[in-house]
């Protein structure tokens, strides 16, 4: 590297450095732009460092103006728009490739870091992860020692020399710039839309349910929330996040029915103590919110606003795109409509017509049953005791799914059950619907938050009983109570490794049962949450409540206390290196002046060492000896301080021999 | 505008620094007060940057993009009391500064000793009012850097250079430190020599009349030098040397029939412009002083005796700069 550098002009190495990190600013861009905007920039920056390298002149306006506007015509084509957040992307990373083949001026070179800038701003958009910052701060690291480079007119260090600079630079920035993340007033965006900035491709919980088709929301392993337990968590069964309730059934798909007004009386009573928790949701493009059954007040979601349907779903007024933190409180133990009647009970009964006849026929059967609740037990007596299997890859279903599940194929996951178990209760006359959501939850011990995946995502029912309310009833639980008390690893078998049957047992990410794989992931668990939790999900409002806790903190005496120890030590420090700056040497003959002027023999302000030493020939009154070595002294001083440098090593110790003698 | 705005806070800081109207003796080490500090139009354009990446990351809540913003704004008041650090507890000492005659480019030296453990970078230097400074130096711990300012000289007598401004942009040019110094030195201009003037007055021992150097007393030959007339050339000697191997011109020198030349500023037509007296005595001194001649020097009340060296001619030359000034403060230095 350094005889390559070497040889290179300095203009010659600064622009291959500049192209460096622009190189470093554009890769993480790759990710997401069509491929040949990312061709066009690397064919760019590579005729600039060859143009650099040769020594060549720079393409003319001329050749450039026609490649940029056949540049923008295909961002046009390729984005169908030049507005919009992902081709105005696209813009300036081509702005900035082209740039660089239009360089002159010190000014463009300011011109082009700073688009670059922008451009490590803008990758955020796709992604704000660990590794996202870490590359940040590569590439600040680059551009100031970039912009460092351009500025020495001299003497150049090598190269490693100016990225320390640059990297002490930014360890000095890095507190101030903690500090300003931390207490910088911040406000909620969007301060405006631009065409496209919704909508991004995020899975989340369907509002439909058709149990024919093949899921696999259940696989993914993304968190739809992290929860924080103020109170203690509860017991992994009871964990029901509720979600849609879908109540109109066609024959194939469940679906949510017409939307009725805001529910305003919800007859609600509960009992016991509250379980107290907070929310962080993550991004989703739909509304719903989730919460614990159920909970006793609306919770506040911070720049949304939310309703709550007669059927106790909450959402919020708008697209949750970004992540946002509630604070909720649930009662476990809770009567929903308990009264004797339900207002529009046929709503909950309806059954498409012409659909499964022989579950219609089953259903009809149970009404002979007198109480409903053995009625609801006979259902899940017959899941239990009959062969049904849970699986994540049930076979398709035809038309009758409910009558080919029950009676045919009989496996299936939760929305098979739910969705026949609603079936049945219906045809039986018993009012019932499918709720959805979430259920479960892994605690990592590390730092105490509950994460619920999109795995956790499960369907479960909800029956009514006069005098009762409605009640839940988990059809799948009767078929894999593991799948309601431990998760969905446990009920289900992984696929091995490649399918390779053999290689199950080495499959080294099998979930949660390995011991310390299940540390491993724990911990990287417990950074992305607390990454989350303080970098990408700093709202104004954790701000206000960590400015608060700082406040609380910061006026006590002890940090007062801390801060004057603080202060004063810097003072003294500086004090300490004032006096440090002085030459020993210097200090010395100060210190020979001001001895001489105690023995009446003061230094004229404007005397030199020599003229001094002459002065001191002169005093008769000083002891010989005295007089010998402070003249000697002075010579040798004047000779330090006025030769050309010599290096004396011993000069200190014998100017404070000397000095010694002088008495 | 911008320039506009920095002009008008320049001329206000110039009003109200303490020293501005006083001249700095002795060392001057640039303290924190005597450092000014402003952004310069790229770090404007920085500062677009950041309220565009804050406004970004407000609008599209990109936790990790305030994190830049933020990260970029400390880098940037960090470069500020790194361009502030640049520049100050740099100790300034005037150095020499040789006369010169006027017309002549003026320089002045000036030492930048830099006696802290940090590495100073890209320090400009030149005069205040100079747009683009001419001058800059890395000066690494414990050295010392030499500067020459050069003004140009228009008139005789001393010459105090203008204020003196360093500046530096070092590390991110973000931001421009500038500090003002006005050194206590100054340089004697000697009067522009004569061109064209006659010559010396070879043998006007006691005041008479000028006479034109004499053909009488062969005196032997001398280089040549510029102003001695065709006819002087000793062509004898000249054509035995052969230019191809060094040989160059010689001219005849007479001797004034053993007179001492005396140099008489009285003696010249006081009909002349005043200034043109002292140009002509200024060619005279150089010229007798090139063909070490002894002279004697009068002006006015000042009476040289014949003598010739470099001290005698700075001396007569000096008379001639500050003739006319009050010389007894001028004198001082």
């Amino acid at each position: 590297m350094k005889p390559f550098a070497t040889a290179l002009t300095r203009d010659k190495a600064d622009t291959l450095l500049l192209l460096a990190s622009a190189v470093l600013v554009l890769a993480p861009h790759t990710t997401h732009l069509p491929l040949w905007v990312s061709l066009l920039c690397g064919a760019t920056l590579a005729w600039r460092a060859a143009i650099t390298l040769r020594g060549k002149r720079m393409p003319p306006a001329l050749v450039l103006l026609p490649v940029a506007v056949a540049a923008m015509a295909g961002v046009q084509f390729s984005y169908e728009t030049l507005l919009g957040k992902d081709a105005g992307v696209a813009m300036l990373v081509l702005l900035v490739a082209f740039k660089m083949l239009e360089m002159h001026a010190r000014r463009d070179l300011f011109v082009v870091i700073f688009l670059c800038f922008f451009l490590v701003l803008t990758n955020f958009f796709y992604a704000q992860g660990i590794g996202s910052a870490l590359l940040m701060v590569a590439s600040v690291l680059l551009l100031l020692a970039t912009q460092l480079s351009f500025q020495f007119t001299g003497n150049v260090p090598p190269l490693r020399t100016r990225l320390a600079m640059a990297g002490r630079m930014l360890a000095f920035a890095a507190p101030i710039a903690m500090l300003l993340f931390v207490v910088f007033p911040r406000i909620h965006g969007p301060l405006w839309t631009m065409p496209g900035d919704s909508g991004g491709a995020r899975s989340g919980l369907s509002d439909t349910m058709a149990p024919g088709q093949m899921s696999n929301l259940a696989l993914s392993e993304e968190p739809a929330f992290r929860v924080r337990f103020f109170t203690p968590a509860p017991v992994q069964a009871r964990l029901y996040w509720r979600g849609p309730v879908l109540d109109f059934f066609d024959g194939l798909t469940w679906s949510r029915g017409a939307s009725q007004a805001s529910g305003r009386d919800l007859h609600l009573s509960v009992s016991g103590d509250p379980v107290e928790y907070e929310v962080t949701l993550e991004p989703s493009p739909s509304r719903w919110v989730f919460a614990l059954e159920m909970p006793g007040e609306l919770p506040a979601v911070p720049g949304h606003r939310l309703r709550i349907s007669p059927q106790f779903e909450l959402t919020a007024d708008d697209a949750l795109n970004s992540r946002v933190r509630y604070r909720a409180s649930s009662h476990l133990q809770f009567a929903f409509q308990g009264g004797p009647t339900l207002d529009d009970a046929r709503r909950w009964l309806l059954l498409p017509y012409g659909f499964n006849p022989r579950a219609l026929a089953a259903g009809r059967a149970l009404r002979k049953l007198p109480d409903p609740a053995q009625r609801v037990e006979a259902v899940l007596a017959q899941f239990r005791e009959q062969p049904f299997q849970y699986t994540l890859s049930p076979p398709l279903l035809g038309r009758h799914t409910v009558d080919e599940f029950l009676y045919g194929t009989r496996s299936g996951f939760c929305e098979h059950y739910s969705g026949a178990f609603v079936f049945l209760m219906r045809a039986a006359g018993i009012p019932a619907r499918v709720v959805t959501g979430y259920q479960g939850g892994e605690i990592n011990p590390l730092d105490g938050f509950m994460t619920v995946r999109q795995s956790d995502a499960h369907a479960w029912a909800e029956v009514w009983i006069a005098g009762i309310g409605w009640q839940r009833v988990d059809p799948t639980a009767a078929v894999a109570p593991e799948r309601v008390r431990r998760g969905l690893d446990a009920s289900v078998p992984r696929p091995p490794p490649f399918g390779i049957e053999a290689l199950r047992g080495m499959n080294p990410f099998q979930g949660r049962s390995n011991a310390w794989m299940a540390e491993l992931r724990n911990a990287v668990n417990a950074v992305n949450n607390g990454w989350n939790q303080w970098v990408l999900n700093y709202t104004p409002e954790r701000q206000r409540d960590v400015v608060r806790a700082l406040q609380r903190k910061l006026f006590g005496w002890p940090f007062i206390a801390l801060l004057t120890f603080v202060v004063l030590a810097l003072v003294l420090l500086r004090f300490l290196r004032r006096r440090g700056e002085i030459h020993p040497v210097d200090a010395l003959y100060s210190t020979l002046c001001k001895r001489l002027g105690q023995l009446g023999l003061a230094r004229a302000q404007d005397e030199g060492p020599s003229a001094y030493a002459a002065r001191v020939a002169g005093a008769t009154d000083l002891a010989p000896e005295s007089r010998a070595a402070a003249q000697a002294f002075l010579r040798r001083y004047s000779a330090w301080r006025y030769a050309p440098p010599t290096a004396d090593p011993r000069l200190t110790a014998t100017l404070k021999s000397l000095l010694l003698q002088v008495r | 505008m911008a320039g506009g705005l920095r002009g008008r806070l320049r001329r206000a800081t110039g009003a109200w620094l303490p020293r501005a109207g006083k001249l700095d003796a002795g060392e001057v080490v640039l303290r924190q007060r005597r450092v000014f500090i402003l952004p310069t139009r790229a770090g404007l354009g920085f500062a677009l940057l950041l309220m565009v990446l804050l406004i970004g990351s407000i609008n599209y809540a990109l936790g990790l993009g305030f994190g830049l913003t933020f990260l970029a704004l400390s880098c940037a008041l960090v470069d500020m009391v790194a361009t502030y650090r640049n520049l100050a507890h740099l100790a300034l000492q005037q150095g020499r500064a040789a006369p010169v005659f006027a017309g002549q480019e003026a320089q002045f030296e000036l030492q930048v000793f830099n006696r802290t453990r940090l590495a100073r970078y890209a320090v400009r230097a030149d005069f205040a009012d100079v747009a683009e400074p001419r001058h800059v130096a890395d000066i690494l711990p414990g050295t010392h850097a030499i500067l020459t300012l050069s003004a140009p000289t228009l008139a005789r007598g001393w010459l105090a250079p203008a204020r003196i401004k360093l500046s530096t942009r070092f590390p991110l040019g973000l931001f421009n430190a500038w500090s003002y110094w006005r050194p206590a030195m100054r340089v004697l201009v000697y009067p522009r020599p004569e061109d064209g003037a006659p010559p010396l007055p070879l043998g006007g021992g006691s005041g008479s009349s000028l006479r034109a150097a004499g053909h009488d007393d062969f005196a032997g030959v001398r280089n040549y030098q510029a102003g001695d007339s065709p006819r002087q050339l000793a062509w004898r000697q000249i054509a035995r040397l052969d230019p191809s191997i060094g040989g160059a011109l010689v001219s005849k020198h007479f001797e004034g029939g053993g007179d001492e030349l005396v140099l008489d500023f009285d003696a010249i037509p006081a009909t002349l412009d005043l200034e043109l007296r002292l140009a002509r005595m200024t060619r005279w001194v150089i010229e007798a002083e090139g063909r070490t001649l002894p002279y004697a020097f009068r002006l006015g009340a000042l009476r040289f005796d014949a003598a010739f060296g470099a001290a005698h001619q700075a001396a007569c030359l000096r008379a001639l700069a500050l003739y006319g000034a009050d010389g007894g403060s001028e004198d001082a230095a």
